[in-house]
């Protein structure tokens, strides 16, 4: 049976950052992997990142991914693949089965990162080929190139389901409509609302009836829910789909650590069954911890500072790090964490109902039920502001720990201040450039530079655009107001792409005066 | 539409490995080498991937990372091949799976009981 | 340890419900209406409905209908789903072949 000082389960963003930290302290440590790739999730995460600088905020997740491989490679963390850990036992002991062999391991320190799965629900058809989860789609499009489907239903409006709808429009797909049983979107309003613009409806209080088709799906059937989850006679919509795709949370798979006889408990707030830990990600037996989504369900991010937290505390526990090094090191990641744990949508914050942001504005309504602000509401927010010439329109309402476009700015028209959290406010005083960075750099899509008046009848507004084909200067084609319904004709004067913008094209369109407030999309006619 | 796609806003290219056929059902299909088996399937149209032992119903990728097992097909005669998970390679025999072997019975050919 | 140990508590008559074809357990192709039936017929804990019905003891072990037997169970006995200890887990947490299991030789240390 084969020693080591610590063993990882899970090649994930947590896994691999514990074993990271494990392995800077020259640590025997394996990390082993049931999949044929590492990385876990993270390389089907194709959008930029939340946080600040420390969290790797404005990076696109593979990205992100793929610098945690490389970091583990230059480390010489041995990651073992195709290594399905079957079962753990007393005494720290595992069985891995590689290549049809299972073999006994030993780690004097254990950390389980094995992630979650997605939950699912019941409908009639819902076993019916089409039917898959949000997960599948993601894997499907952005790690194999496949489409899903052509027209695609999503259930679910957490930010896996708003995330994976916008992916699947920007994988060439069409999103017929959002549903989710509660009445209110659960996921970033930033993200429903770069979903919204493109024109997909969201339907809250809704769920589905039925997936419709013999051998595979063919449509679906929603109606509307009332408070106690029933459905409303009458209320039923249907929508011609070949896929529908399911997104209704995940939860830890926390077996194995049940299995070795941790503590556990059933916490709604973290997704289900997870282990009792301290802050540290100890279970309740010395030795054995936990991190990530396995430990209670949060962003990558988290799960990456979690994960090296885990890791510090095994070298601790084995005597690998002395008392003040490691009090140093955690002081430095639990901060970092905190970071990330705040605003709306923190754990502690999971099931409120919030009606004010931190600023005491009142929170939209409408960007809740329906997936963006209205244009009446957009005046009340600090990032929304009419100087003369171009200047930044931030339409960022909700208090989500994200602050990259405070940085961009190489004028400083844009502040947050210290409080990560805190809405991002247009200081009048600066002068915009018009260099769009902060466009480029805002992870929920949700800036704008606006000019309302560049000559006597005509406005323009630079968007961000991630869609093919990409449209050019002199493209025509109709402007869509933040509702994803037409609002005006538009004209294209430029398109910026730079490596600095990452994939993220900075879209000009000329648009008339009234419009400049309005119109937040480019659609080219067809 | 194309299933595949040429090429991706964010991703630019997927880089794939080489052309190879194989079987599906007595049919020669075409995939890429060391792509999941479900993914060339699914982009030669083929949603079906098994019929369930009891109900025989039609069942095809569900999770796409090898959690769920619904995908599961007859692969070079080994049944229960996890075909979201399992590369591809060239000359593989793929076939229906109905309830653990290779023969519908009369049922699950009405694809319905 | 699991709370719900009193079999003398009245559930109440099984009644049909509309749903009850709705299939759960999509491995072992077990229905809403089996496993609504099987809390009545005494089977009050998640290990005791998987040994008596096999839901979750199909390929996937119990990956997609865990939480969904456990909220359809819990509703039976009305309970809270946080009341019910979860079936218990054990090896193999992934299917493997028995000539696998069978053919394991002892290591080298």
């Amino acid at each position: 049976m084969k020693r080591y000082d610590l063993i990882v389960v899970g090649a994930g963003p947590a896994g691999l950052s514990a074993a990271i930290e494990a392995a800077k302290l020259k640590m025997n440590v394996i990390v082993f992997d049931e999949n044929e790739k590492p990385g876990g999730q993270l390389f089907k995460q194709i959008h930029k990142f939340f946080g600040s600088k420390e969290h790797k905020a404005k990076i696109r997740g593979f990205k992100i991914g793929q610098d945690l491989l490389k970091e583990a490679e230059e480390l010489g963390v041995t990651v073992c693949l195709n290594a399905v850990v079957s079962g753990m036992y007393m005494d720290k002991e595992l069985t891995v089965k590689i290549n049809n062999q299972i073999h006994h391991v030993k780690g004097d320190s254990i950390i389980i990162a094995t992630g979650a799965a997605e939950n699912m629900v019941t409908f009639e058809g819902w076993t019916l080929p089409g039917v898959i989860g949000a997960g599948a789609a993601q894997t499907m499009m952005n790690l194999h190139g496949i489409r899903p489907g052509q027209k695609v239903f999503m259930l679910g409006t957490g930010n896996v389901g708003l995330v994976v709808s916008y992916q699947l429009l920007q994988a060439g797909c069409e999103v017929v409509a959002l549903a989710d049983a509660a009445p209110r979107i659960g996921g970033y309003g930033v993200h429903a609302s770069k979903v919204a613009r493109c024109g997909v409806p969201f339907y809250t209080s809704h769920t589905i009836v039925k997936a419709e088709g013999d051998t595979q799906v063919t449509g679906v059937t929603i109606a509307e829910i009332d408070n106690k989850f029933q459905f409303i006679p009458g209320t039923e919509k249907h929508f011609d789909a070949d896929t529908i795709c399911i997104a209704v949370g995940l939860s830890p798979m926390s077996q194995l650590l049940k299995m070795a006889g941790c503590q556990m408990e059933d916490n709604p707030k973290r997704g289900g069954q997870v282990p009792i830990v301290d802050a540290c990600g100890q279970t309740s037996i010395e030795g054995i911890f936990a991190a990530g989504d396995v430990e209670g369900i949060e962003e990558a991010s988290s799960a990456m500072i979690g994960g090296r937290i885990c890791g510090i505390a095994a070298a601790h526990f084995l005597g690998y790090m002395d008392d003040a090094a490691f009090e140093q090191q955690y002081e430095i990641h639990q901060q970092a964490l905190s970071g990330l744990r705040q605003g709306m949508f923190a754990p502690e914050n999971r099931g409120k109902i919030l009606t004010k942001t931190e600023e005491n504005i009142d929170i939209s309504a409408n960007l809740l039920e329906k997936g963006y602000l209205d244009d009446s509401e957009i005046e009340k927010y600090p990032g929304v502001t009419h100087t003369i010439g171009v200047h930044p329109v931030i339409e960022c309402s909700q208090n989500i720990p994200c602050n990259p476009c405070q940085n961009a700015c190489p004028k400083h028209c844009i502040k947050i201040g210290e409080k990560i959290t805190s809405l991002p406010a247009v200081d009048e005083t600066a002068q915009c450039i018009g260099c769009g960075m902060c466009v480029a750099s805002c992870s929920g899509q949700a800036i704008f530079l606006v000019d309302e008046a560049c000559d006597e009848t005509y406005a323009s507004v630079m968007l961000p655009y991630e869609f093919l084909p990409l449209p050019k200067a002199g493209d025509t084609g109709i402007a869509l107001g933040r509702d994803g319904s037409p609002c005006c004709e538009a004209e294209v004067i430029s398109v910026k792409s730079s490596p600095a913008f990452d994939h993220t094209h900075l879209l000009t369109m000329k648009v008339p005066k009234q419009y400049a407030m309005k119109a937040r999309f480019f659609r080219k006619e067809a | 539409m194309n299933v595949r796609m040429e090429e991706h806003p964010i991703l630019g290219n997927f880089s794939k490995g080489r052309k190879v056929n194989f079987t599906y059902d007595g049919k020669t299909l075409s995939g890429y080498e060391g792509e999941p088996i479900a993914a060339a399937l699914k982009a030669a149209g083929v949603m079906v991937h098994r019929y369930t032992q009891k109900q025989h119903k039609p069942r095809g990728i569900f999770c796409a990372i090898g959690r769920c097992t619904d995908c599961v097909m007859v692969v070079d005669g080994q049944p229960n091949i996890r075909t979201c998970v399992t590369p591809l390679r060239e000359g593989m025999c793929v076939q229906t799976q109905y309830g653990v072997s290779t023969k519908p019975d009369k049922t699950s050919e009405k694809g319905s009981d | 340890m699991n709370s719900i140990n009193d079999r003398s508590i009245n559930i109440g008559e099984y009644i049909p419900a509309p749903d009850d074809d709705m299939l759960i357990c999509r491995c072992e192709e077990i229905t809403k209406g089996e496993i609504r039936r099987a809390v009545h017929d005494g089977m009050f804990t998640l290990t005791e409905i998987r040994r008596y019905l096999r839901t979750g003891m199909g390929l996937c072990q119990g990956q997609t209908c865990s939480k969904l037997v456990k909220s359809i169970v819990a509703r039976e006995l009305q309970v809270s789903p946080d009341k019910l200890e979860p079936a218990t887990s054990r090896a193999p947490m992934r299917p493997i072949e028995m000539c696998i299991l069978a053919n394991e030789r002892k290591e080298e240390a």
